[in-house]
């Protein structure tokens, strides 16, 4: 942050003329016709940069100009052998022709250069901007007009597997920081018209492109256009994540709860595209954010969707049982040991009574402990490099956790209760969502701590209420489970099988409800068939000429 | 009323169970068999016919006048000055409702649970609860409700099903023992008392997506609500029996002591069930509380609701604070019951058949012009 606030200072100082204010004054000044002018107007503002490179070179060997580039920026394999090349040496059949000078860059675009993104620009400080994004600018001495050039040419890594959200069946493949790459990864999923990006820019100095994805004809419209509206009232000098977007358009940025959902895979984003939700990109952020959110869609994973649904639904069952714990199982322990230890069966309640014996402080005390030693530990693992990280983990776990148990600082039941909170806590799939209940575990802890089971059921119940009374871009959070929607419902605690689920999720308000055909399905057929029947059956899967099903596609 | 009109039949059936079944759950079989001995199943069964009429006149007025509350519609059938004196004793009994059910609440929570706990904490701790959660708009206050009353229904529903293993039949003959009939009906009357939250179905037909579809959100939520009451007299009835059930204070509370999940998970379950009736109370004062303050908010035409949540706040405290001891309370809150009757039925009757004879006197008008 201290980045930024130094910054500030820099721009509150009156009269300094910034290279860039520079620029702002030359607003739509055209560019000069002579080449050394122009020259001299560009090196005025971007003369102090080592990688500003400004090469004199020959037309067809007759009209003098000059290619302007950064040289940080720009492919030079491409500027060498498809603009230089096809420019400096005159090609066939524009041999013997006659050249005039008002004709040239018409000639240029068209008859020579080999580049598919060549395009005319006059004002100065337009040119300026596309250089400094990695364009080349052509200057030819005569002519006021310049063309420029897509150069652009940034390292960027390879499309690796998504780190925060790794999964056992489904694609391998992540978002990557460039923006373009992760639109080609949602296009390469939905070939479709409908799908449709919209690009705008923003941050005064970042000017990062943001998009914005959704599928025209099933998102809902008045979405699409609350997005458009919230992000284009953002004026920021700097939007380096798509992070920075999330606590601009959010509803209620008080919230403990997220109320965007950002991901790390593209098949993901694709899916939820699909039930009719946006997604934004930005330019620089692996990350794609996607509205409304609701907020069962939390720990949901798009494994639970590419296995069975036997499987999806118990694996779902578990993480929404993983989740209610990293709530309320530390709060539901101190309440049962310090107010009602007659809850308990009574061989069970003699162990916890003895394991504590020795312990000074009241249940509370110690469950607090425990669980802030548990956060330093668990903060401190995501920042150590990845070799030292596994074995502070052991020596942080088991050495603390057994010499705090026998130097009795804690119960060693304790230790128990908080290992499952926060392995219930990692169960959840979305980092957000899991971080909002670890926070919140502490205040109910407190409460637990003073009132025993009724202040965790006060908790509890200002928690839900406060869910309940948050929206995201119109839909209400707690959606599709109050207020109740019964396509929905079918997706909530157990995933249905696919074909039960013929439409979209009412709450999102699709414009096209419907997900599964009208017509007959042969998926339906076949699963109302017993198996034995189905040997008869000519339609069934086995006919062979499924194989030859468009092998085009497959490239 | 910038509230889009969004609560369906669902919603509104669930806002009525949840805002019923509250409190009185606990007290319940003891208000029955003190009236009715064995006869407390028909008791109870009278007292859910009687709230169930004054349901239906009140549902029947709300779909006549549906974008209205009965604080504005009253001033249309019976004149402003009226009406307005009548809707202020209509805000006065449930702010007074509300803060007996924080006070019962704070009660229960103290003697069984907490013991060593100040009421006043227990009972300020609720209200700001309700208080907090009352600065939502209608639509908010639906999904709250709707959200909570299947964990309302299932702990009941588990202890009754459980219990029922020691019920003995005997302790339910006869089913009607009329000795003493005036006895029976203030019984009667009293059961029907608990069923007064069902007033809220007027500040909930104006915002309702079809408000014809209110009747049948009333039967279904007087049904269920009804159906489980009455669940919970026979059960406990059939268990302590008519002449054990008169030396407790709370039966439920007591039945659910005595039952015990197969397993033996938990020892006890009546903490568990205490800690789930406390989910039943905050919908039945939030309820009473949304009431209030929204029919406060109709009254004087403002704008929002929001600010009068604190505001009325140090009243309801106040008020919860006035009966001296457990027994003084439960007398207030018969009395404050059968009271409130004349106001829950009586004056929703009173105002339709004002109502009926208005639009038959101008029906009337219009055809002798003609």
């Amino acid at each position: 942050m201290s980045f930024f606030r130094k910054k500030k200072r820099t721009v509150k100082k009156p009269q300094l003329l910034t290279p860039s204010k520079l620029v702002s004054q030359k607003e739509n000044t055209p560019t000069s016709s002579s080449l050394t002018e122009t020259e001299k107007q560009i090196k005025d503002i971007l003369g102090n940069n080592e990688d500003l490179k400004i090469k004199h070179f020959k037309i067809f060997g007759q009209f003098s100009a000059a290619c302007v580039y950064f040289s940080s920026l720009v492919d030079k394999d491409s500027l060498n052998k498809d603009i230089l090349k096809s420019l400096m040496y005159e090609p066939d059949h524009l041999m013997g022709k006659e050249k005039p000078l008002t004709q040239l860059i018409d000639m240029i675009l068209t008859e020579t250069i080999y580049h598919s993104e060549a395009k005319v620009g006059d004002s100065i400080d337009q040119l300026i901007q596309l250089m400094l994004r990695g364009e080349t600018v052509i200057f030819i001495d005569g002519i006021k007009e310049a063309i420029h050039i897509g150069t652009r040419k940034v390292e960027k890594r390879a499309i690796d597997q998504p780190q925060t959200e790794q999964v056992i069946l489904g694609p391998r493949e992540g978002f990557i920081e460039s923006i373009a790459t992760n639109i080609a990864l949602l296009r390469y999923r939905l070939p479709t018209p409908d799908f449709q990006v919209k690009t705008m820019k923003i941050g005064r100095l970042t000017k990062s492109t943001v998009a914005i994805c959704y599928l025209k004809g099933i998102a809902n419209e008045t979405v699409i256009k609350e997005v458009e509206k919230r992000l284009s009232e953002i004026d920021i000098d700097a939007i380096l994540d798509v992070g920075y977007l999330e606590q601009f358009i959010e509803d209620n940025p008080f919230s403990p709860f997220p109320q965007t959902q950002s991901t790390e895979r593209p098949d993901k984003t694709v899916a939820n595209l699909i039930e009719g939700r946006v997604a934004i990109l930005v330019d620089g952020s692996p990350f794609s954010l996607l509205v409304p959110v609701v907020f069962n869609q939390f720990y949901q994973t798009t494994e639970d969707y590419s296995s069975r649904f036997l499987m999806g639904s118990f694996v779902r069952l578990a993480r929404i049982l993983a989740l209610v714990f990293s709530l309320i199982f530390p709060s539901l322990y101190v309440s049962l040991i310090s107010f009602n230890p007659e809850l308990l069966p009574t061989e069970f309640a003699v162990a916890v009574a003895g394991g504590r014996a020795g312990v000074p402080y009241p249940a509370v005390i110690e469950v607090l402990i425990i669980e802030v030693s548990m956060e330093i530990l668990r903060e401190a693992t995501v920042r150590l490099p990845k070799q030292v990280g596994g074995a502070l983990s052991i020596v942080g776990v088991l050495v603390i956790g057994q010499a705090a148990v026998e130097a009795g600082l804690s119960s060693p039941i304790t230790v128990v209760v908080i290992a499952l909170t926060t392995i219930g806590s990692f169960a959840t799939p979305t980092y957000t969502a899991a971080f909002a209940l670890r926070m919140l575990r502490f205040p109910i802890m407190i409460l637990a701590g003073i009132f025993g089971l009724y202040g965790v059921m006060v908790g509890v119940i200002f928690i839900f209420n406060h869910m309940l009374s948050l929206k995201s871009f119109g839909v209400p959070y707690m959606a599709p489970v109050s207020p109740s929607d019964y396509e929905g419902m079918k997706d909530v605690v157990v995933r249905s099988p696919l074909w039960w689920m013929p439409k979209r999720p009412d709450f999102l308000h699709p414009s096209n409800q419907s997900r599964l055909s009208e017509n007959e399905n042969k998926m339906l057929e076949h699963s109302k068939l017993g198996n034995d029947q189905r040997e008869g059956t000519t339609d069934g899967g086995s006919e062979g000429n499924n194989s030859t099903s468009s092998h085009n596609d497959l490239n | 009323m910038g509230d889009p009109k969004e609560i369906t039949a669902l919603q509104a059936t669930t806002i009525l169970i949840s805002t019923i079944i509250g409190v009185g759950v606990l007290p319940l079989p003891l208000f029955a068999v003190r009236a009715g001995e064995t006869s407390a199943p028909f008791v109870t069964l009278t007292g859910v016919f009687l709230a169930a009429i004054g349901l239906m006149i009140l549902t029947y007025l709300g779909i006549r006048h549906p974008h209205k509350t009965i604080i504005t519609y009253s001033q249309d059938i019976i004149g402003k000055w009226l009406g307005k004196i009548f809707s202020i004793v209509v805000i006065f009994f449930f702010l007074i409702l509300s803060s007996l059910t924080a006070r019962e609440f704070g009660a229960v929570v103290v003697t069984a649970v907490l013991r060593e706990t100040p009421l006043e904490v227990t009972v300020i701790v609720m209200l700001l609860l309700a208080a907090i959660s009352c600065r939502n708009n209608i639509n908010v206050f639906a999904y709250i409700h709707n959200l909570y009353v299947p964990m309302i229904l299932a702990p009941v529903l588990i202890v009754v099903a459980f219990s029922l293993k020691n019920a003995n039949l005997l302790y339910l003959r006869p089913i009607f023992l009329g000795n003493d009939l005036w006895n029976m009906a203030g019984g009667m009357l009293t059961v029907s008392a608990l069923f007064q939250g069902s007033f809220i179905i007027t500040m909930i037909i104006p915002a309702m997506k079809t408000p014809k579809k209110a009747m049948k959100a009333s039967l279904w939520g007087i049904l269920i609500s009804g159906g489980l009451y009455l669940l919970i007299v026979i059960a406990t009835v059939a268990i302590f029996g008519p002449e054990e059930i008169k030396q407790i204070f709370w039966p439920t509370l007591e039945l659910a002591r005595t039952t015990a999940i197969p397993g033996n998970i938990l020892q006890r379950l009546d903490i568990i069930f205490l800690a789930v009736w406390v989910l039943a109370v905050f919908t039945t004062l939030f309820s009473s509380y949304y009431f209030t303050i929204h029919s406060i908010k109709e009254l004087f035409r403002l704008k929002d609701h929001k600010v009068l949540s604190y505001f009325i706040l140090p009243f309801v405290f106040f008020l919860a604070m006035a009966p001296q001891n457990v027994l003084h309370m439960y007398e207030i809150i018969q009395l404050i019951g059968r009271a409130g009757l004349l106001i829950t039925i009586i004056y929703p009757a009173f105002l339709l058949l004002i109502d009926f004879l208005r639009s038959w006197r101008r029906k009337k008008n219009v055809a002798k012009p003609s």
